[in-house]
């Protein structure tokens, strides 16, 4: 079985949804459509199921064109499994996955005995057997999408389109009916056409993939070709981390929610963190238009591998090596053009010991300084008292201690909200007057220094 | 329940349909033979079965009174024939309807095919024409024409390319419906005299019936209710929606057009009969549906009796409650059809909303 989609172009009316779509698949292949809503996955589905003709292009199906073909014909090679489902009328599970049997009855037959062989198969694989009786009305959605896929396999095709075929399934249910197309795929050399909102999931099953933009391909080819960070971000706009998972050894995605627009807001944020403490607030202070640095970080460090993702400037020690004379240096340079700095809760040792002395100066050198104190010193002190010692003296000079990230980020979000508020006051008052800005950096640095 | 449990009364479940129809027929049969007992003039039963007897040459003709014999076979027969024809046709267009549309609100009335039938009618009577059309008066003529033109209209005016859209198909054929029953409603208000005969045809009635006019419709309804029976299983996939009965090879354009095709022709064919006869299309199928369940291969057959039976039943009580006043007089079928059936069946609808409600 062969199916080849040359050069096809779709319109709504005027609207070009698809345009120079090509792609070719055989038996066994198990292709994988991603792009974001609106992109024409589901209409590329669509004109591959004869409910959409092309106005442009060619779908082929083993060589005929399957627009050509008799309705009952492509039945008997292709299924659908949709979006959504609403049945009319009140029909029991097992007549609803019998109609899968349509194409293979002739006008006035009645279901056979070997209909009824293909209907209780498929409905043991798709573990729905003892609903056969239930009203499909009064299923649960897991339930009822199981019936539909049923009633799909019941036509015994050597095509299963599935668009989305997972929204209404919990985990468990997924996991299973994926594992059973799979299945099909590898052992009866079906051809797999899904589109998948879930990157995961697609990575997990799918050995190729296309990613559709706008209407066009933007990236065709195996799985790992197509699923790379660079073409979330075109595509979807989403920053997100591809590794390889370590239990699975699929392809792993982890989006990042999708890049606020924030207005800069011309505050630089000094971060001291390490081994993973900082890795969040890397992200959401980005988003909240800061600009941040960090350091001084290990190299091969977790925070330190987030920084060079989201590239945030960081000064850097070598793996595994404590912190020297000169990076301790740099970093205190790259300090003094900070106009805030946060300290996470990371756990310090003779190597990062340093850092703290940083945070030191910072505050002796009047840049207002946030502690997080989330964890209590003394379980990630790991030099004998000597890091629990430099926090107390920070706190003596007057470092802002909050209890974790969230509260950091309203006292954050509130001094910005009072810098604003303060500015338009005076833009009112001096309304006839040449407006002057207030810079930011000298009034949080007197908030830092009156606490 | 066990495998074998499940399929086995999946496998009954044929000659179970078998044996309802078959009682359905039976129960039919009898409903006409009581109905011929209905009536101002006194006929007692044993007369009835010798006249019937007569008709088909087992009964020696000399004990029938030929009176009695003219009552039953020129008045009685025809207008019972009728309900039957009438009901029947009405039912299986109903069930050709709620299944294209999908939509438990659709009737005749949705394609404006009863109002296309109302206008060719109210035109005709108002022309004043005595016309005869092969042994058919022009009302009869008019308002068949009414009903398919109309049909055609809203076919044509709502297809986009070479498809149909449902929803499309609705809105136009409501406005057309609309449109339509404001120009009976003209018609009424210039009728003057001939307002009564409007009326009359607007609620729909069996007492002028004859002969000629159920051998005239007759091909139509057989061939409209056959041809449909044609297409049960490919209803029962457009339950699932066009585009999942597309995936499963139904042509659902040829479908939909064929489907509607054959239900405005049974209902033209009906309406040309007897009138405007509400609620037997909207109400026997539905009815149908909560015993029978949705499977319109049961549902077609089953349906089209019951509404043949129904039909003739609420002629019989139009018959006996006109009959302490009068001879002539009697009340407009279409009135009963509404005023017991609605009620029959809001209770049967309470009782079953449960498994009914989708």
């Amino acid at each position: 079985m062969l199916l080849n989609v040359n050069g096809v172009e779709c319109r709504y009316g005027s609207v070009k949804v698809l345009e120079d779509v090509s792609l070719s698949v055989k038996g066994g292949d198990f292709v994988g459509i991603l792009g974001p809503n609106g992109s024409g996955k589901t209409t590329l589905l669509k004109s591959i199921s004869r409910i959409l003709k092309p106005h442009k292009g060619t779908i082929l199906l083993n060589e005929a064109d399957i627009y050509s073909l008799k309705s009952v014909d492509v039945a008997k090679q292709l299924a659908v499994v949709p979006q959504e489902t609403s049945i009319g009328f009140n029909f029991a599970a097992l007549d609803i996955v019998l109609m899968g049997r349509n194409p293979h009855m002739k006008r006035f037959q009645m279901e056979s005995e070997k209909d009824m062989a293909v209907a209780r198969k498929v409905m043991n694989l798709t573990n729905i057997w003892h609903l056969a009786e239930r009203p499909i009305n009064e299923l649960s959605g897991g339930e009822k999408q199981r019936v539909i896929i049923a009633r799909a396999l019941a036509q015994e095709p050597k095509i299963l389109l599935l668009d989305e075929p997972l929204t209404h399934l919990d985990i468990v249910n997924q996991l299973e009916i994926m594992d059973l197309i799979k299945d099909l795929c590898v052992k009866e050399k079906l051809i797999i056409l899904a589109v998948f909102h879930d990157f995961n999931l697609a990575a997990r099953y799918c050995e190729s993939a296309i990613m559709l933009k706008k209407g066009k391909v933007f990236s065709a080819g195996s799985l790992t070709e197509v699923l790379t960070s660079e073409n979330i971000k075109s595509v979807f706009n989403v920053d997100a981390i591809v590794t390889r998972h370590l239990v699975t050894n699929s392809v792993f995605v982890i989006p990042l929610s999708p890049q606020k627009t924030s207005p800069s807001k011309k505050c630089s944020i000094h971060l001291i963190c390490g081994a993973g403490t900082g890795t969040a607030l890397m992200k959401i202070l980005l988003d909240e238009g800061y600009s941040v640095t960090a350091g001084v970080l290990n190299v091969l460090d977790t925070d330190f591998e987030t920084a060079q993702f989201l590239k945030i400037p960081v000064t850097t020690e070598a793996p595994f090596s404590p912190i020297t004379e000169k990076t301790h240096k740099a970093n205190l340079e790259m300090i003094s053009e900070a106009s805030l700095v946060v300290l996470t809760s990371v756990p310090f040792g003779y190597g990062n010991l340093q850092n703290l002395e940083a945070a030191i100066a910072a505050v002796e050198q009047g840049i207002p300084t946030f502690v997080i104190d989330e964890v209590p010193i003394e379980r990630r002190d790991f030099t004998k008292g000597k890091a629990k010692a430099l926090l107390a003296e920070l706190k003596s000079k007057c470092a802002e201690f909050v209890k974790d990230q969230n509260e950091l980020l309203s006292l954050l979000n509130v001094s910005v909200e009072k810098l604003k508020i303060a500015k338009e006051e005076r833009d009112r008052f001096l309304a006839h007057l040449k407006p002057r800005e207030v810079p930011k950096e000298t009034k949080m640095r007197g908030k830092g220094e009156k606490s | 329940m066990s495998t074998d449990e499940v399929e086995s009364t999946f496998f009954r479940r044929t000659s179970r349909w078998k044996l309802i129809v078959l009682l359905l027929v039976l129960a039919l049969i009898v409903t006409v033979i009581v109905s011929l007992n209905v009536g101002y003039a006194q006929i007692p039963f044993p007369d009835i079965l010798g006249i019937l007897g007569k008709q088909i040459g087992l009964i020696d003709p000399s004990l029938i009174s030929p009176q009695n014999e003219a009552i039953i076979v020129q008045i009685r027969l025809p207008r019972i024939l009728a309900g039957v024809l009438v009901g029947a046709a009405l039912a299986a267009a109903g069930v050709l309807y709620q299944g294209v549309f999908r939509n438990p609100m659709a009737d005749s009335y949705v394609l404006g095919v009863s109002a296309g039938a109302a206008v060719g009618a109210s035109i005709s009577i108002l022309s004043g024409i005595g016309f005869v059309f092969l042994g058919l008066r022009l009302v009869q003529v008019a308002a068949f024409f009414g009903a398919i033109s109309a049909m055609f209209l809203v076919y044509n005016i709502s297809r986009v390319g070479s498809r149909v859209p449902i929803t499309t198909l609705l809105l136009c054929g409501i406005a057309v419906n609309f449109f339509l029953f404001a120009v009976v409603g003209l018609m009424e208000v210039i009728a003057g005299d001939e307002l009564h005969a409007i009326v009359f045809w607007l609620v729909g009635g069996f007492s002028n019936v004859l002969w000629r006019d159920i051998w005239a419709m007759l091909p139509f309804i057989i061939i409209g209710i056959v041809a449909a029976y044609f297409y049960v299983r490919d209803l029962n996939l457009l339950a699932m929606g066009e585009e999942t009965a597309h995936h499963l090879g139904v042509n659902i354009e040829r479908a939909k057009q064929v489907l509607l095709v054959l239900a405005s022709l049974l209902t033209a064919a009906a309406v040309s009969i007897c009138g405007l006869i509400g609620f037997v299309g909207l109400m026997i199928p539905h009815l149908t549906r909560v015993v029978i369940g949705p499977d319109h291969r049961i549902l077609l057959p089953t349906s089209t009796v019951i509404g043949a039976i129904f039909l003739v039943i609420c002629d019989d009580i139009a018959r006996v409650v006109a009959t302490p006043f009068a001879s002539t007089l009697e009340l407009p079928v279409g009135i009963i059809t509404m005023l017991f059936g609605a009620p029959f069946f809001i209770f049967l609808f309470k009782k079953k909303k449960q498994s009914y409600a989708a």
